[in-house]
Order: structure tokens, then sequence, then C-alpha cells
């Protein structure tokens, strides 16, 4: 529990700086934005405190939203993403379910499972956030559309990056 | 009470993220409904110096460019002064009159801070109250228009992006002085989308649209862009599609734009529309 502190910590500011230094600058056709940083979310351990996982996503979303000046927005999203987490896992929990010392990783329980955890996260999260900035008018297919591409490239970038990460 | 702190223990998991969510909510609503800038300008106290240091190394990769854009430039103002000594000399004449009437001061910034994936896009600026900028004035850089300035700060300065949703301007056809309201069409960063320009005018794919200064916000006859396609709307009108001559992607040095006449302009305005 002592090694899982500065590791997670060490996370969540390479991730914040990833999101605002990189993908925050990448923007394909108009549609496909990434937003990589919930990883963040989806990584930390099942131990996790319920108070500390909403209070982790809240400042999560706020730190995003005060390096691209899009105050309240991510904010909103990465809270609800980290709330719905403990719902999400167990819905997909596997039959003998979560065994003590395992981590929420592409190791531990396989590439269908990480995928399918992700990808319910990641598109809730995109969902919430494309609406909440298209509040004021209407297009409502073009911004599925950019909710369904830009996930698809997160989710990629996020799975990817297990393999990268954590190599055997 | 026991009740109560049992009911708060028991669902203390929704009621924590109710509260942080309600949060987000108030952060957000409060800057769509009062300036949402001037939040902004709050946060970049906090992340300005970080902005400034990327800015920083940014500048440094993007040198080459900015000499190629430096030496258009220089091109451009040689080009003019040429040009104003071969003119005959009544326009001459003319000439002299304009440049004893000085109409507009440029103030150079910096760019610190800059989106364009958003619906809304805002721009940081690195000069303040202190350097003479001020609301509602005009921001443009080398190769077009960028914005306005909406929030000002001690040292920084927000300005709405052309990129925005909420800005319009007004814009006209250079051949034909035809003028109409110009607006971002919300998806790419180059297109925009003119509108009013009635049918009965011929007009042709990559003629320039500029600036008409009716706004006494941008100076008359800057440029805008192209146009890259045009159709009639409803028979009576040209929605015409403008390529926008800035690159908002690569935003380094602009100018801030102060007309001196602006606020007389606008006295004149506002009591010929009370008469």
């Amino acid at each position: 529990m002592t090694k899982l502190l500065p590791r997670n910590i060490f996370r969540f500011f390479v991730l914040v700086l990833i999101q605002v230094l990189i993908f925050n600058n990448i923007q394909l056709s108009g549609y496909i934005n990434p937003y990589i940083y919930i990883l963040f979310i989806l990584l930390l351990p099942f131990e996790t405190p319920g108070w500390l996982l909403l209070l982790l996503g809240f400042l999560l979303g706020l730190s995003i939203d005060i390096f691209s000046d899009t105050l309240g927005m991510h904010t909103i999203a990465s809270t609800l993403t980290a709330f719905l987490r403990p719902f999400v896992l167990d819905i997909i929990a596997p039959h003998d379910g979560y065994e003590m010392g395992t981590k929420p990783r592409v190791l531990y329980f396989g590439l269908a499972w990480f995928f399918k955890y992700a990808a319910i996260l990641t598109i809730i999260h995109h969902i919430v956030l494309f609406y909440i900035e298209i509040f004021h008018f209407g297009g409502f297919f073009s911004t599925l559309l950019r909710v369904f591409l830009s996930s698809a490239v997160t989710l990629s970038i996020i799975v990817l990056s297990q393999f990268i990460v954590y190599r055997q | 009470m026991k009740e109560l702190l049992r009911f708060l223990i028991k669902y203390y998991y929704a009621l924590l993220f109710i509260l942080l969510e309600s949060i987000g909510i108030v952060i957000l609503v409060r800057n769509n409904t009062y300036q949402r800038t001037r939040f902004v300008n709050l946060a970049h106290t906090i992340s300005g110096n970080f902005s400034k240091k990327i800015a920083v190394i940014k500048d440094y990769l993007t040198l080459h460019e900015e000499n190629r854009q430096l030496i258009e430039e220089n091109n451009r103002l040689y080009n003019l002064v040429k040009s104003s000594v071969s003119i005959s000399y009544t326009d001459l004449q003319s000439e002299k009159e304009s440049f004893q009437r000085l109409e507009y001061i440029y103030i150079p910034a910096r760019v610190i801070n800059n989106s364009t994936n958003k619906q809304f896009n805002y721009i940081i600026l690195d000069k303040g109250r202190e350097d003479g900028i001020e609301q509602d004035m005009a921001v443009v850089c080398s190769d077009g228009i960028v914005g306005v300035i909406k929030e000002v700060s001690e040292h920084f300065s927000s300005a709405i992006s052309f990129l925005n949703r909420n800005l319009q301007i007004s814009a006209k056809i250079k051949k034909s002085g035809h003028f109409g309201p110009l607006q971002w069409t919300g998806t790419g960063h180059q297109k925009a989308r003119l509108k009013d320009i009635p049918h009965n005018i011929s007009i042709e794919l990559e003629d320039s649209i500029v600036t008409s200064g009716y706004s006494a916000i941008f100076p008359e006859n800057y440029m805008i862009g192209r146009i890259s396609d045009f159709s009639l709307k409803g028979g009576n009108y040209y929605e015409i599609t403008v390529h926008l001559s800035t690159d908002f992607k690569n935003l380094r040095n602009v100018q801030v734009i102060k007309n001196l006449y602006r606020e007389e302009q606008m006295d004149l305005e506002e009591r010929t529309r009370n008469d």
C-alpha cells in the first residue's frame, strides 16, 4: 500500500501533463479530441476508498479544466466517471470476484475484460463531456459522431498504453 | 441526530458525489452566464507562468516559421513604401492627410495560450492593462484577423478567438464592397461563413474577404480570407464559405489594435439611434 501512493501521484501528474501538452493540441478533422487522462481513474487500485476515488476524480477534472480554459466541463465528466467506476466494476466482475492483490490491468484479467471496462467508462465520460460543451445549440448527431470517434481514439491509446507500460 | 449520522454514513458515497458534482456545475454555470473569461483569468494567475514557460519553448521551436513570416511582412511593407512614392501627386496629397490623422495604434503581443478544438475558443495574451490593452480592441496577426479582447488583467488579457461561436464580425467582399456578418462555422480551424450578400452581384472563388470597418473595432480592409465555396440560399442571398488566411494553430506574434476614434464613433452612433 505504501508503494502505491507515490506511483499513483506520479501517474496523476504525468497524465495531466500529457493531456494538456499533447492531446489538447490534437484535433483531427474537427471531430476527434482524445481525452486520455481518465486512464488515471481506470488504473486506481481496487481498494481505493470511495471518498478518495471521488475526490481524485474531481481534482483530476479540475486540473485539466484549469489548464485548458474549460472551467467545470472536465470536472463534471471526470467526477461522474469516478462515481460510476465501482458500479461498472461490479457489473463486469469475473465469476470469482476480484482477488486480493490484483489490480485493474490487462495483466490480471485479460484484454477482453480491460477493454470492456475502459470502453464503458470512456464512452460515458465522452458523452457527458461533449454534450456539456455543446449545451447551447443543436447538432445532436454531429456531437454523437464526435463522441464515438473520440472515444475510439481514446480507447485505442489507453489499451495500447497498457501494452507499452506493463510489458512482461 | 443519530438517525442523521447513520444516514450520512450509509449514503456518504452518493452524497459526496452530489456535492462535488454541484461544485462542478456551479463553476460551469457561473462561467457561462457571467463572463467566463473572468474565471479563466483567475486561473491564469496560477497557470500563467506555467504557460509562459511552455510558450518560450514553443517560440524556440518555431523560429524558422517566424523568420519566414517576418520576411514576408517586411516585403509587404517595402512594397507599400515603393508604391506610395510612385503614385500621382493628388494621391500623395490624400495619403498625406490620412497619415496626419493617426487612427489606429498597434500594440505587439505574444500568444501564451490558445485553443482551437472547442466550440468557444479563447486566446490568452501576455500584455495587459499596464501595456494599454482595453476591452473590445481588435487582435490581428500578419496573416489576418485573430479576435477581440474580452477581459483584461494587470499583465495578461484574454481575447475571444474568431474560432468562437459567440463572435460575429462585419466583413465585406473587397471587389464589390458588399458587406455582411461573418462567423466561424464551428468545425475545422479555417472555415467561416459570410451571409446576407445579395444574389445579384457577381462573386468568384478566391475573391478576397476583408473587414468592413463598420464595427469600429477592426480597421477597414484588413485581410480575413478568400472565398472557397458559395451557393444561393433561398434564392435571394448567397451563403459564402470563407477560407481564413490566419493559421489559428500557429499563432505566436499578434498585434492588438487600438482605435483612437472608437469612443467618438460609438457616441455618435448612440446619439443617432436615440433620436
